[in-house]
């Protein structure tokens, strides 16, 4: 197994920059940097001198810590160097690496190799991928539970309780002449419900756990000049879009994201809807209905100082059919009547604002984030964060239902037995897989079996 | 050389008997070579084939051209279909044997079998030279030479028997081990570790007051194995249902130092599903009874064996604790119980054909892989012996897939995990368990027994036959529906449970609960619902039963399926991969896999090994 080193923190001028290495040359290499005899005591950081093997000139300063096989994030020996940040020095130590017969890792191959030595199953590798990637403070602290495997550990009791039923029911099939307790068909339909009530819950966390980690997509659209530049810039606070009092100003769409609550919000400013005057323009428009149709949210900018116009009513149509906020906007101005007539078969309340002065801002957040239900992720226990993970509850979910249904019409145990295999492989693959082996020692271990 | 093969089978148990009568069949001169000609097709352990799932893999046998289905329709004296209350796929039929009788039709049928040589003695060397099989030495000095050899030696290898303290070499009670032929493929460089397995004592039935126990009927209209029979023409007995007491418990745990298995005297690893009675005591102390079936060995004999009673205890204290079981206080024992320790070959060297990696032309079948049972032992020298005779004939391997028969379950179990235990096959051990019932073994495997010249031209025709049956069938139960208005309506909703609706096929309201195969009959249409025969019918009612669930299993493995077009690169180096040993490296080199399906097939490989090759695969870029 050869060994692999990369630049652990990102590339460009920084206080320190980590170089990592794996594999069993690790310690040598390391020898040959720091020219010295003695080994590193694992697990402890010290400062040492890196030097060129081949000239003895000083590249830097460096903290170093070694550890051992196998306590270390891949499984093999690990070293890592913590130079000083220059691009230069970093680049300069790497060669001499290299030179030394590591090669460069390639994406995500220490990962790769701690999955295959088994320090850390699919979920956690894909959760220290989130949280590299985690865009808020809730996104991280999600991604952190995961990686300490906080959902294969609360699914793993579930899974075990599942194997449990799984056990009954196949040792009824396999031993019928063995003298088994009768199975109670009440009794194992109760088991199937508390399951799937169990996992339930878990899955309702996603709903508001793939907001924490993905972030909600919201789209500001609305007439020409109804100051929807003005109140994406109170939003995120910037002045990032062009304001005039020049309907058509915007003529594509700018995003910028902030956090409402520890929710990334990316807020999408877009060009006026209305007859387009020039090609130009009408590319713009274009692409403003293809952003509000990608949004999960879509925020409608209402003029408080004139009639709802043709356009106004196209949007709140299509606000009817898709989560959404109405917002009314200049309510500063002298002339302000909010022209918004609640219509009798929707229950949407609008929010009044000044963008210009920053009035109503506070309601507006709050009412942004309504749509999605209760988003406070502090108080809240572990979230289905992952799209994947989301999936496979939900199909585990619909396999212990069919398996409930079967129960009660009455059907022979393979039959049952179909949704609760189906539901174990889909949890499997969160948890980590059972085998056919691991159910028969659980039923050799439990009945007494064998004429 | 003494004579000259082209097959050449060592072990008439089985797996020899079916290895042998399969290469004959298909052309090969082929020598069956074993201990005592008296003893071809001896049944060591219990006197019965079948069971769940082993009942599946004599059927399986059967359709492909094997011998066990057949002699046992012949020789058996009580047959029982097992979990008849249960789904069709997970019946299966299990039949007592004569044991006498069997012993006499397989050595019968093996004697008519043309190009088929018996020999009588004991194979002492494998004869090799480089790399590949070149015949076998003899004891008393013969030289066989062979093409292929089948190693069938069941328990023989290194056997070493265990009563009490005593222990002595012997392949079997009162038989010879094995210990040449042990030395030799140790010798060769084979893995080799050691399991161990146990028999219960058989009594003399003249002194066992049968009153005191339950009495199992056999069934009143019994299923074959094999679908060439017609009937079963034995006269059918009864087996009897009994049970242990705490008083037999106790004495046997104030006697575990006189058990070799407590006393660490045995050192293989025996089948936790056929525990010893010490086992059981021991393990599971809170049961105060343990199950026990007499079952009678032959019409023609007294003796009667103790199912359930598996035992190395010394065998004067067999004869005590026999004697506390109620009904058997003047029992005697005829032969005592006894736990053989034996030789087995890590099966993780084998191809799919049975062959050995390390020597060509040499193939195991049996024991010698780690199984136990008849029926896992004759699956295995079928394949073994179609293999050794292809091989010969310089045709391609024949390989059966897991998904569609339980052999290939076997096959594929024993050569990707190897085994730590003796290994038995179990339905849940088939991932496609619903689409692989006993009944419709014909339809999935008897083409292949056609195609490779073991099914001959009348079992052929009623196979074509049967299954145009079935097809007509098929046709009527998802084309006749009975409506409210028809008369028979309300007679058919008193069975069932719920509201039936307007309208319905026969198909659907035979999924219904209370819905027996007699009142679908009687709804079929025409003649058919006199000329149907019961068998067809059921086949064709669980093919509608399971075809859903077939079809949604379909699409998750389709969905496991997806990446089954990943190019591998040109010479990709499976060296430089952790996760993968060395082993799996090896069987990827030799298979030379292109696309990630080609290495999905590649036999032997384990699932983190495809894992980690396909995240591999996967990954940005690949140099």
């Amino acid at each position: 197994m050869n060994t692999i080193v990369a630049l652990a923190t990102s590339v460009g001028r920084s206080a320190i920059g980590v170089l990592r290495l794996s594999g069993a040359d690790s310690l040598s290499i390391l020898r040959e940097l720091t020219q010295s005899e003695s080994d590193p005591e694992p697990a402890r950081s010290m400062l040492r001198a890196i030097k060129d093997p081949r000239d003895g000139q000083l590249l830097d300063q460096a903290l170093i810590t070694f550890f051992q096989s196998p306590r270390s994030f891949t499984g093999e020996d690990v070293v890592e160097i913590s130079c000083h940040g220059s691009p230069i020095i970093l680049r300069q130590v790497l060669d001499v690496i290299l030179t030394l017969g590591a090669r460069l890792a390639e994406p995500g191959e220490f990962t790769l190799r701690a999955m295959s030595n088994g320090k850390m199953n699919l979920t956690q590798a894909e959760a220290i991928r989130d949280l590299i990637d985690a865009r808020s403070t809730g996104a991280a602290r999600q991604a952190v539970r995961q990686i300490s495997g906080e959902l294969s550990h609360r699914l793993v009791p579930l899974k075990d309780r599942l194997v449990g039923l799984i056990v009954l029911l196949e040792s009824s099939l396999e031993f019928a002449e063995d003298d088994l307790p009768e199975l109670q068909a009440v009794e194992i339909l109760e088991e199937i419900n508390s399951l799937r009530e169990k996992l339930a819950v878990l899955a309702s966390t996603y709903e508001v756990g793939h907001l924490i980690a993905d972030g909600v997509k919201a789209t500001i659209a609305g007439r020409p000049n109804v100051g929807k530049s003005s109140l994406f810039n109170s939003l995120i606070r910037f002045e990032r879009a062009i304001v005039t009092d020049i309907p058509g100003t915007t003529r594509d769409s700018i995003s910028e994201q902030i956090n409402v609550h520890g929710i990334p919000i990316s807020f999408t400013d877009t060009a006026g809807i209305r007859r387009a005057t020039g090609h130009i323009e009408a590319i713009g428009i274009e692409r403003t209905h293809r952003a509000i149709a990608d949004a999960d949210l879509l925020l409608v900018v209402l003029d408080g100082t004139s009639e709802l116009q043709e356009e106004d009513h196209a949007l709140l149509d299509q606000a009817r059919t898709s989560r959404s906020v109405v917002v009314v906007n200049k309510s500063d101005a002298p002339t302000f009547r909010n022209p918004f007539v609640q219509r009798p078969d929707s229950n949407v309340a609008p929010v009044i604002i000044s963008a210009l002065t920053g009035s109503g801002l506070d309601q507006l957040r709050a009412a942004i984030l309504a749509p999605f239900g209760s988003v406070d992720p502090e108080p809240m226990a572990l979230l289905v964060t992952n799209a994947r993970h989301y999936d496979l509850i939900q199909r585990a979910l619909e396999a212990l239902g069919s398996s409930a249904e079967l129960i009660a019409e009455k059907a022979s145990e393979e039959l049952v037995l179909v949704g609760l295999h189906g539901a174990l492989l889909f949890l499997g693959e969160i948890t980590g897989e059972t085998t056919t082996e691991d159910i028969l020692t659980r039923i050799f271990s439990t009945f007494c079996i064998g004429k | 050389m003494d004579e000259t093969f082209d097959v050449l089978v060592i072990g008439g148990g089985h797996a020899g008997c079916e290895a042998a009568s399969a290469a004959a069949r298909l052309g090969a001169a082929t020598a069956l070579v074993t201990l005592n000609l008296d003893l071809i097709g001896q049944m060591s352990c219990n006197p019965a084939v079948g069971g769940i799932a082993k009942g599946h893999l004599v059927r399986e046998i059967d359709a492909l051209g094997g011998v066990m289905g057949r002699i046992i329709d012949r020789t058996g004296i009580q047959f029982r279909l097992l979990n008849r209350s249960r789904g069709p796929a997970v019946q299966s039929p299990r039949a007592q044997a004569d044991r006498a009788l069997y012993r006499k039709e397989m050595r019968a049928t093996l004697e008519v079998t043309p190009n088929l040589h018996l020999r009588q003695g004991m194979v002492v060397e494998l004869l090799v030279k480089d790399r590949e099989i070149q015949g076998v030495e003899m004891q008393d000095g013969r030289k066989f030479a062979a093409r292929a050899v089948v190693i069938a030696a069941g328990t023989f290898l290194n056997g070493l028997i265990h009563t009490g303290r005593r222990t002595y070499e012997a392949g079997r009670a009162g038989e010879p081990a094995s210990i040449e032929l042990a030395g030799s493929l140790r010798r060769l460089g084979f893995k080799v570790g050691r399991l161990k397995t146990g028999t219960p004592p058989r009594l003399d039935g003249r002194t066992i007051d049968w009153d005191a126990f339950e009495r199992q009927l056999p069934d009143e209209r019994p299923v074959a194995f094999s679908f060439s029979t017609d009937s079963i023409s034995q006269q059918q007995l009864s087996c009897y249902v009994g049970y242990t007491t705490e008083r037999v418990h106790e004495a046997i745990r104030n006697n575990l130092h006189e058990s070799p298995l407590y006393s660490g005297k045995i050192k293989g690893v025996g089948p936790r599903y056929c525990p010893s009675i010490e086992d059981k005591v021991v393990k599971f102390s809170e049961k105060s009874r343990h199950q026990l079936f007499l079952e009678p060995e032959g019409h023609n004999t007294n003796e009667v064996y103790l199912n359930g009673f598996s035992t190395s205890l010394p065998a004067e204290l067999q004869q005590d604790l026999i004697r506390m079981i109620p009904g058997m206080n003047e029992a005697n024992i005829i032969r005592p119980g006894y736990a053989i320790e034996y030789d087995f070959v890590d099966p993780r060297e084998l191809g799919s054909d049975l062959q050995t990696q390390r020597v060509g032309g040499l193939f195991h079948a049996g024991q010698i892989n780690g199984t136990t049972g008849y029926e896992e032992a004759a699956c295995q020298g079928l394949v073994a012996g179609i293999n050794a005779a292809r091989l010969v004939a310089s045709r391609s391997k024949f390989r059966l897939l897991r998904e569609e028969s339980y052999v290939g379950v076997l096959i594929s179990d024993l050569i990707t995990h190897g085994v730590d235990e003796p290994y038995r096959i179990f339905t849940s051990r088939a991932e496609n368990r619903l689409a692989l019932r006993h009944d419709n073994a014909d339809e999935r495997l008897q083409p292949y027994g056609r195609f490779l010249g073991l099914v001959g031209d009348a079992d052929w025709e009623r196979f074509n036959s049967r299954r145009d049956r079935i097809a007509v069938l098929n046709h009527a139960l998802e084309n006749t529906r009975i409506r409210r208005s028809d008369k028979e309506y309300s007679g058919v909703a008193a069975v069932v449970e719920g509201d039936l609706g307007d309208s319905l096929t026969l198909a659907q309201l035979a999924k219904r609960s209370g819905v027996s195969a007699a009142v679908v009959r009687s709804l079929l249409p025409g003649e058919l619902a006199q000329t149907a025969e019961t068998a067809d019918l059921e086949s064709a009612l669980a093919n509608s039963l399971y075809s859903g669930y077939i079809k949604n299993q379909q699409a998750v493995s389709n969905r496991l399926n997806q990446h089954d077009s990943l190019r591998l690169p040109e010479s990709f180096n499976y060296r430089g991969l952790s996760g993968l040993s060395r082993e799996m490296c090896d069987r990827l080199e030799r298979a030379q896999p292109q696309t990630f399906g080609e290495v999905k097939r590649v036999p032997g490989l384990t699932p983190a090994a495809l894992s980690t090759l396909l995240v591999r695969l996967m990954a940005p870029s690949v140099s």
